[in-house]
């Protein structure tokens, strides 16, 4: 969350990923950032560590909702 | 500062609990009288502002430290040695606010030297770091109190740490300079020996090494080093990993006896372990091999720590077989850096009473 508000500041659209056991994390710090709206999308938890196969696939499911906030 | 309304000391309490300002144990109401109390022991103003403390990015003001040092249980004496540590923390060197946020058990380790020991009774013997040294256990906890409290954490919203340790409620001790045969930690960092001095890394509970020395045996001062290294920069950590990051070891007086008549000082003693503390790179890949392992030549030994510097060693707790070593988060922008701040006596006043209100 804290790298998408950082680029974001400098101006470079971001979307920030972040996974459903980070998502709570991620509001707090995007709210304290003074940043409440930064784009973000939720991911399932885990990614890391869960293989190509799986990544691929969080990827493929996610990738529309990244476009649609980049977008915003 | 806002004082809250509360109809006797246990529904406060309950309060306290209940708004996530406390650390799940019982503290002293920071009543308004109590907390004008400390706020007079800092020599400071009530609003002015230490800084700010991530991840929330709240206000650290005098007050708001004061009020922490009463819900810690710490003494108006107390107060310059947490304003030291409070002001360690708040030095962007040392990312508090990644480290108040990580998934790593990181906690702020407070090393008191110099006079400040002797002055508020930092403990620096026996049992140094566990349960019956109250000036030990309430500064460390004042620090945490002040960085929970104005860095708005609270597990699994703010502080992701998966399970933490228990130097998260407080971790401090002073080092025994009295029985070191090695210069203070202070002293080698740059400071006068006359200078109190706080120390604050962020660190890893301490995990203990046992080293039984031979006296007979002329390796025996190369054994014990090889063994902190070995486990200092165990293949587990983050330090042996992202090779890099501060970490430190607490070297019982026995064993830094032994190596003190081995002809090795605090510095070489730190050079050494640093030298010692590699593992073999196709052990960490093996082990993690999501990591990147960058291959740096044809030496397979991979360094956890990129400098002497980086091995901050002290004498403390009672002489025996154990030493302990405390491996770190390695990470943030300034790679878990130990930041050192000198205690500051000429602004703190005299509270005649103090103790019997």
């Amino acid at each position: 969350m804290r790298d998408g508000i950082h680029i974001a500041q400098r101006g470079t659209p971001a979307v920030a990923l972040v996974t459903n056991d980070f998502w709570e994390q991620g509001n707090f710090v995007a709210t304290a950032a003074g940043m409440a709206d930064v784009p973000r999308v939720q991911l399932p938890h885990p990614v890391a560590s869960t293989g190509r196969t799986r990544m691929r696939q969080i990827a493929l499911d996610v990738v529309d909702d990244i476009v649609s906030a980049l977008s915003r | 500062m806002t004082f809250l309304q509360a109809e006797d000391e246990y529904a406060a309490l309950e309060l306290l609990h209940e708004l996530g300002c406390t650390d799940g144990l019982p503290v002293v109401i920071p009543t308004e009288a109590r907390v004008d109390r400390f706020v007079v022991a800092s020599g400071l103003d009530a609003s002015l502002s230490l800084g700010t403390m991530g991840p929330l990015g709240g206000n650290v003001t005098v007050s708001l430290m004061a009020a922490c040092c009463v819900m810690a249980g710490c003494l108006p004496d107390h107060v310059p040695v947490v304003l030291a540590a409070v002001r360690a923390v708040l030095d962007p060197a040392f990312d508090a606010t990644e480290m108040q946020s990580t998934t790593h058990c990181t906690a702020p380790l407070v090393i008191v030297n110099g006079p400040a020991r002797a002055m508020v009774s930092i403990s620096s013997g026996f049992g140094a770091l566990g349960p019956g040294h109250r000036a030990n256990a309430s500064v460390g906890r004042a620090l945490r109190l002040t960085m929970t409290n104005a860095g708005g954490v609270k597990p699994g919203v703010s502080d992701m740490a998966l399970l933490g340790h228990a130097g998260k409620f407080t971790y401090c001790l002073g080092e025994d300079e009295e029985h070191s045969p090695f210069l203070p930690l202070h002293v080698r960092r740059g400071w006068k020996a006359d200078q109190s001095v706080v120390t604050v890394i962020g660190a890893e509970a301490p995990h203990s090494v046992l080293a039984i020395i031979d006296g007979d045996d002329p390796k025996g001062a190369d054994r014990l080093l090889d063994q902190l290294a070995r486990c200092l920069a165990n293949v587990g950590s983050n330090n042996a990993n992202f090779r890099n990051g501060q970490a430190v070891v607490v070297l019982n007086p026995d064993h830094a006896t032994v190596l003190a008549k081995a002809g090795y000082t605090g510095q070489t003693v730190a050079a050494a372990i640093a030298l010692r503390g590699v593992n073999p790179l196709s052990l960490l890949r093996e082990v993690n091999s999501a990591l990147p392992h960058r291959d740096d030549g044809d030496d397979p030994s991979v360094p956890a720590f990129r400098s002497p510097d980086d091995v901050l060693v002290i004498q403390a707790g009672g002489g025996g077989l154990y030493s302990m070593v405390m491996p770190s988060w390695a990470a943030g922008p300034h790679a878990n850096r130990a930041v050192s701040v000198e205690v500051d006596w000429g602004a703190a006043c005299e509270i005649p009473g103090a103790l019997s209100r």
